[in-house]
């Protein structure tokens, strides 16, 4: 068989391979890069970079060991999808990379903004503010302990969060605390939120972010509490909203400050240290 | 579809594949190791065992070869090729997502440490994925696998075009390690590639869902139960949650009734986006249809049942 003979009946092979070698290719430099936090938790990153180069090698056995086939529909319809695909990826990661980072949502609020408390080491996980002692933890970590019906949850605490507005919660008074918990990929993230009232949340504008010094008072299911949550907006992202139905919180102290550099929530515990 | 909402959809088809990637990849993998190292004649040993036996390894497999539905079908197609009935096979296929250790350490983690969950979760995926392999058992693998499938790598590397279900590799003999190494790592390409085309596929519909889908049905059916436990079922579908991660989420839907986070957990395993294409592609279309309509039955009666006995809160 000629050379060129041999190259067509292994074409099929070698664009498999190639498609493979680009399919690893993008999983590992993701893996590597700084956005991959936008789809996935950073915990699986090593795991998207082991498949992206098991990926590579399994391109490479095939690109440079081929062996002969025939072109089918099936094989040219999964090529075409993985392409299609990588395509799609391509258009997501450039979209992430343009995203401006939660700092850089609000430069006006951001100007006279604290410094983020991550940026100050190390961290005060009991601050003390106005002669009251606070616990500082994550808005997931105290949805959840609250939605397993746990009552040992700090009585006073601190969280950073996301404001969101409406005219609805603005005319009762009330503003919303939002953050996005994401457990494993994008796909199963959660918009968790809290409707809020207290001082210094007047002048406050969707987006802007701020760590609250606050305590929980319970939802009554009448009076002027009824439909408050239901007022709550919900997302338009990608991820389930849930505001919590049982309570809200009473905010002390508003401090604005400047978004964390993961927007996203990826870990949560349920006893101090928290995560925060 | 605006400009947001696709770059909504791209993100979550994105995320959801590079999620379920590294373990259709592993299921992948062990596929291709058991096609090349793992002789024909211990698996096919398993036909001669009694069915209540074959589907008892099949329901506990799961334990010693852990994998997410995201890989379970390559390798349960690989071990039906190699001659494991199917009163074993679908059991596994079923049962493996759910009955292996990161699971059910998921499940117990996400609630709480609450057994009665991770037992209501077993027994919904147990039952139903039992009574299919006492149904099926009989069927042998040829009538099983649809053989106008023509995934590529059965063109050549098995020595046959024909797609006729049979691994024709038998008989041949064991390469040494290196060649060993290369056809593993070929066949894992290929049977990624095969597989990857409907993760694809059921990505892309999942990423259609969560975009169009109004969230506030949720809340308005999960009040009834004769409404959350169909309606937990479909979003187990069509969210099409790694089996490994859906606990998380179901913890998080607290408003609903246990049962139907029991039906919630246990179908999401055995149905979703990505799986529905996968079998669809894998098994003959009677089968096909049997697995996509038996564990959503099965799973729907037994949730309804506990529900109105009052089980589970």
């Amino acid at each position: 068989m000629s050379a060129l003979a041999t190259f067509k009946a292994t074409l099929q092979d070698r664009v498999d391979g190639l498609c493979l070698l680009c399919l690893g290719w993008f999983m590992a430099a993701l893996a590597r890069s700084g956005l991959y936090w936008y789809f996935l938790n950073p915990k699986f990153s090593p795991l998207t970079l082991g498949a992206g180069v098991l990926l590579c090698l399994t391109g490479l056995g095939l690109l440079l060991r081929p062996m002969p086939g025939r072109a089918s529909t099936m094989r040219l319809w999964r090529q075409a999808a993985l392409l299609a695909f990588l395509s799609l990826a391509a258009t997501a990661w450039g979209q992430a990379a343009n995203e401006p980072l939660p700092g850089a949502l609000n430069p006006a609020a951001s100007e006279n903004a604290a410094l983020a408390p991550e940026d100050e080491a190390p961290v005060d996980l009991r601050p003390v503010r106005d002669g009251k002692d606070y616990v500082r933890l994550n808005l997931a970590e105290l949805y959840i302990m609250l939605d397993k019906g746990r009552t040992d949850y700090p009585e006073r605490f601190a969280l950073r969060a996301v404001v969101s507005r409406t005219p609805q919660l603005d005319g009762r008074g009330h503003v919303l605390l939002k953050r996005t918990a994401v457990v494993c990929c994008l796909a199963d993230s959660m918009e968790l939120s809290f409707v809020t009232r207290g001082q210094g949340l007047g002048d406050l504008k969707s987006g802007d972010w701020v760590e609250v010094f606050g305590h929980l008072t319970p939802l009554a299911s009448k009076g002027e509490d009824k439909g408050l949550v239901k007022a709550a907006p919900k997302g338009e992202g990608p991820s389930l909203s849930l505001t919590n139905p049982k309570f809200r919180i009473e905010a002390e102290a508003v401090v604005p400050i400047k978004g964390p550099d993961f927007p996203y929530l990826f870990e949560f515990r349920e006893q101090a240290p928290f995560a925060w | 579809m605006d400009q947001s909402a696709f770059a909504i959809f791209a993100a979550i088809v994105t995320s959801i594949v590079l999620e379920a990637a590294p373990f259709l990849l592993l299921g992948s993998l062990l596929s291709s190791v058991i096609a090349v190292y793992v002789g024909d004649e211990a698996l096919a040993r398993l036909g001669q065992k009694s069915l209540p036996a074959q589907i008892g390894l099949g329901l506990c497999a799961g334990l010693l070869l852990p994998t997410c539905e995201c890989g379970v079908v390559p390798v349960t197609r690989r071990l039906i090729k190699k001659g494991v009935p199917a009163g074993a096979a679908i059991p596994f296929m079923l049962a493996a997502p759910v009955v292996n250790p990161v699971s059910l350490a998921a499940t117990w983690v996400a609630f709480q440490g609450d057994l009665s969950m991770v037992a209501g979760r077993v027994a919904l995926v147990v039952l139903p994925a039992a009574a299919l392999g006492w149904a099926l058992g009989a069927i042998k693998g040829p009538d099983l696998l649809r053989p106008t499938l023509e995934m590529a790598h059965e063109a050549h590397a098995e020595g046959c075009g024909c797609g006729c279900g049979h691994d024709h590799s038998r008989g041949r003999k064991r390469p040494g390690l290196a060649q060993g190494l290369l056809e593993v790592l070929r066949g894992t390409g290929r049977e990624f590639l095969d597989m990857g085309l409907f993760l694809i596929i059921g990505s892309c519909a999942a990423g259609l869902f969560k975009v169009f889908l109004p969230q506030e049905w949720l809340s308005l059916v999960s009040a009834n139960l004769w409404l959350a436990v169909p309606a937990m079922m479909l979003l187990a579908v069509l969210m099409s949650i790694c089996s490994e991660a859906d606990a998380f989420v179901a913890a998080s839907l607290s408003m609903f009734p246990r049962p139907a986070l029991l039906a919630f957990l246990a179908l999401g395993p055995m149905l979703d986006l990505k799986l529905i294409p996968a079998l669809a592609s894998v098994f003959q279309r009677r089968v096909a249809l049997v697995l996509i309509i038996a564990p959503a039955v099965g799973v729907y009666m037994l949730a309804m049942s506990l529900g109105l006995a009052g089980v589970f809160k």
